[in-house]
C-alpha cells in the first residue's frame, strides 16, 4: 500500500496499454515512455507490463506504508528517499513510512515509479491504464490526488535485491548509437511517409527539413507542433479513418499534430507521416518547448531499431536476474 | 587475478554458507602468509580455523571490493562531464562506483564512512569478484 502525499494534476496509473479495442472507440493508452516502464518492472522483478505511476507534473511525493521494492525510471534527475538522493533507473528497497519525492527533472518530461508487484487497480479490457478521456481504468478513471491510498500486488517469490540496489544503463546512454540527437540537441525523430504525403509539395520538403517546436498545447493525446505552416497542394475532403499513436496529421492550419499514447481512434486530417514505434518513447520524454526534426526512415530501419531495443530489454532481464542470483548465493 | 581477503569474517561467513548450500564438506586455502580451512561438519555447524593472516591488509585503510565480476566504472555511465574527485569524504551508503555487466549496473556502496583516498582499479577494466576497487581511510 502507498499513499499519495503530494501530486500535480494529470499523474496517472499506466501500464503498456489496452490495444485491440480501437474498433469500439477505446484508445490503447498506456505509458508515454513504455520502455521506462518495462525496464523499471524488470529491475524490481515484475513482469514487464505491470502497472506503474506516470508522473508528468512535479513535484510528487508518496509514502510507503509497508516495505516495498521500487525504481524510478524514465526522466533524468535524482529521486529522493527520505531526502537522500538516489539513482534513477535503479531498484531500491524502501522501509515502511519512508517518503519518496520526485522533483522537476532537469531535461525530460516523464518519470515512472515502478513498485515490486505492480500497482493493483482493477484490470479493464486487459489493462490497468487510466483512460482520462473515457474516465475509466487506473485509479477510479481519474488522475491521482493527494490522500489516495493505492494497493500494490504481492510479488511471488522475488529474488532478493542487492544491498546497494541494481540499476540499468538508461536507453538514451546504452542505445546512444541507435537514437541519434543533432549536435544542437534537436531530437531527430524517424518517420515513414504516410497516406497523404503526396498532397504536400516537393515531396513534403517543408515538413522534413524544418525544425519543429513542441507547443504547450500538447498532452498524452497528441503533440501540436509549431513552425512554418505546411499546406497541401489541393484541399481534400476525407472521411474519418483509423488513427494510431505516431501518426502525424496536418490540420488546415498547417501545423502538424503527432498522435500520442491516448491517440484518438479515428480522424480525418491528411496524414503526412508516421513516427516509427521505436522512437515514440523519445517523444514521450520530450517536453513542450523542445525542438525536433523528422528524419525520413524506412520499414527496414524501423525494424532494425526495434530489434536493438528488444535485445537491450532482453539483456537487462537476463543479466539482472543472473546478478541477483549470484549475489544471493554469495551472501 | 583477484585477491580475496580470507581473514575477513564476512568472506569466511559467505564461503561457509556457499559451501553448506552446495553440499561441499570443506575447503582449504593456502597462501604465502597463512592457511584457511573450513570444514562443514554434519549436524554440528561449520568448523573454521585460520592460521596466520591470508591477505590481511596491513594498513589501517580498508578496501572496497568488487561484489561481482564485470566492467568497473568509477562514475555513472550516463554522466559525461563529471570528473572523479579524490580524495573525498564518503558515508557508508554513498555509491563510489559501479560494476557494469552489459546494460546492468551494480552500484558499489562505500560500506563505511571515511575518506575515499585511492582508486585501485582502472575505469573500464574487467574486474573479478573481490578485486580491490577503492581504499577508504577511516576518519575520526
Amino acid at each position: 500500500m502507498i499513499e499519495i502525499v503530494e501530486t500535480g494534476p494529470f499523474n496517472t496509473v499506466q501500464d503498456l496499454g489496452r490495444p485491440g479495442y480501437r474498433d469500439i472507440g477505446v484508445s490503447a493508452g498506456g505509458a508515454m515512455d513504455p520502455l521506462a516502464v518495462r525496464i523499471g518492472n524488470i529491475l524490481v522483478g515484475n513482469p514487464q507490463d505491470a502497472a506503474a505511476i506516470e508522473i508528468q507534473m512535479f513535484p510528487f511525493k508518496l509514502r510507503f506504508e509497508v516495505p516495498t521494492v521500487f525504481a524510478v525510471t524514465g526522466a533524468d534527475g535524482q529521486p529522493l528517499l527520505e531526502g537522500r538522493a538516489l539513482l534513477s533507473w535503479c531498484a531500491y528497497r524502501a522501509e515502511a513510512g519512508q517518503i519518496l519525492e520526485l522533483k522537476q527533472p532537469p531535461k525530460l518530461a516523464r518519470a515512472y515509479i515502478v513498485l515490486g508487484g505492480g500497482i493493483d487497480v482493477p484490470v479493464l479490457m486487459g489493462s490497468r491504464s487510466t483512460a482520462l478521456r473515457g474516465g475509466f481504468g487506473g485509479n477510479a478513471g481519474r488522475p491521482l490526488m493527494k490522500g489516495d491510498r493505492i494497493e500494490v500486488c504481492a510479488l511471488p517469490q522475488p529474488l532478493p535485491l542487492p544491498a546497494g540496489g541494481i540499476a540499468a544503463v538508461a536507453p538514451a546512454t546504452a542505445l546512444r548509437d541507435a537514437f541519434p540527437v543533432a549536435d544542437d540537441g534537436t531530437l531527430l525523430i524517424r518517420a515513414i511517409p504516410a497516406g497523404e504525403h503526396e498532397l504536400f509539395a516537393d515531396d513534403g520538403e517543408a515538413f522534413w527539413s524544418q525544425v519543429w517546436r513542441i507547443s504547450s498545447r500538447s498532452d498524452r493525446t497528441g503533440y501540436r507542433l509549431s513552425g512554418a505552416p505546411i499546406k497541401p497542394v489541393k484541399t481534400v475532403e476525407m472521411r474519418s479513418h483509423g488513427v494510431v499513436p505516431g501518426v502525424v496529421q496536418v490540420p488546415p492550419g498547417g501545423e502538424p499534430i503527432i498522435q500520442m499514447s491516448d491517440a484518438n481512434t479515428a480522424g480525418g486530417y491528411p496524414k503526412i507521416a508516421g513516427v516509427i514505434e521505436a522512437d515514440l518513447w523519445r517523444l514521450g520524454q520530450a517536453r513542450a518547448g523542445s525542438r525536433l526534426r523528422f528524419v525520413r526512415s524506412t520499414h527496414a530501419e524501423a525494424r532494425a531499431v526495434e530489434q536493438i531495443v528488444s535485445r537491450y530489454v532482453e539483456d537487462i532481464e537476463r543479466t539482472s536476474q543472473m546478478v541477483k542470483r549470484a549475489l544471493k548465493a554469495m551472501t | 587475478m583477484s585477491t580475496i581477503d580470507f581473514s575477513d569474517p564476512a568472506t569466511i561467513a559467505a564461503l561457509t554458507e556457499a559451501l553448506t548450500a552446495a553440499g561441499v564438506d570443506g575447503l582449504e586455502v593456502s597462501g604465502p602468509v597463512g592457511q584457511l580451512r573450513l570444514v562443514v561438519s554434519k549436524g554440528e555447524g561449520p568448523h573454521i580455523r585460520l592460521t596466520g593472516g591470508i591477505g590481511a591488509n596491513q594498513a589501517k585503510a580498508v578496501t572496497v571490493k568488487a561484489p561481482i565480476a564485470g566492467c568497473f566504472c568509477a562514475i555513472h555511465p550516463s554522466v559525461s562531464e563529471e570528473t572523479e574527485t579524490l580524495p573525498r569524504r564518503v558515508s557508508d551508503k554513498d555509491v563510489v562506483g559501479f560494476i557494469r555487466i552489459g546494460s546492468v549496473l551494480l552500484p558499489v556502496p562505500a560500506g563505511r564512512s571515511g575518506l575515499l583516498a585511492r582508486r585501485l582499479a582502472e575505469p573500464g577494466a574487467l574486474v573479478g569478484f573481490g578485486d580491490p576497487l577503492f581504499e577508504i581511510e577511516p576518519q575520526p
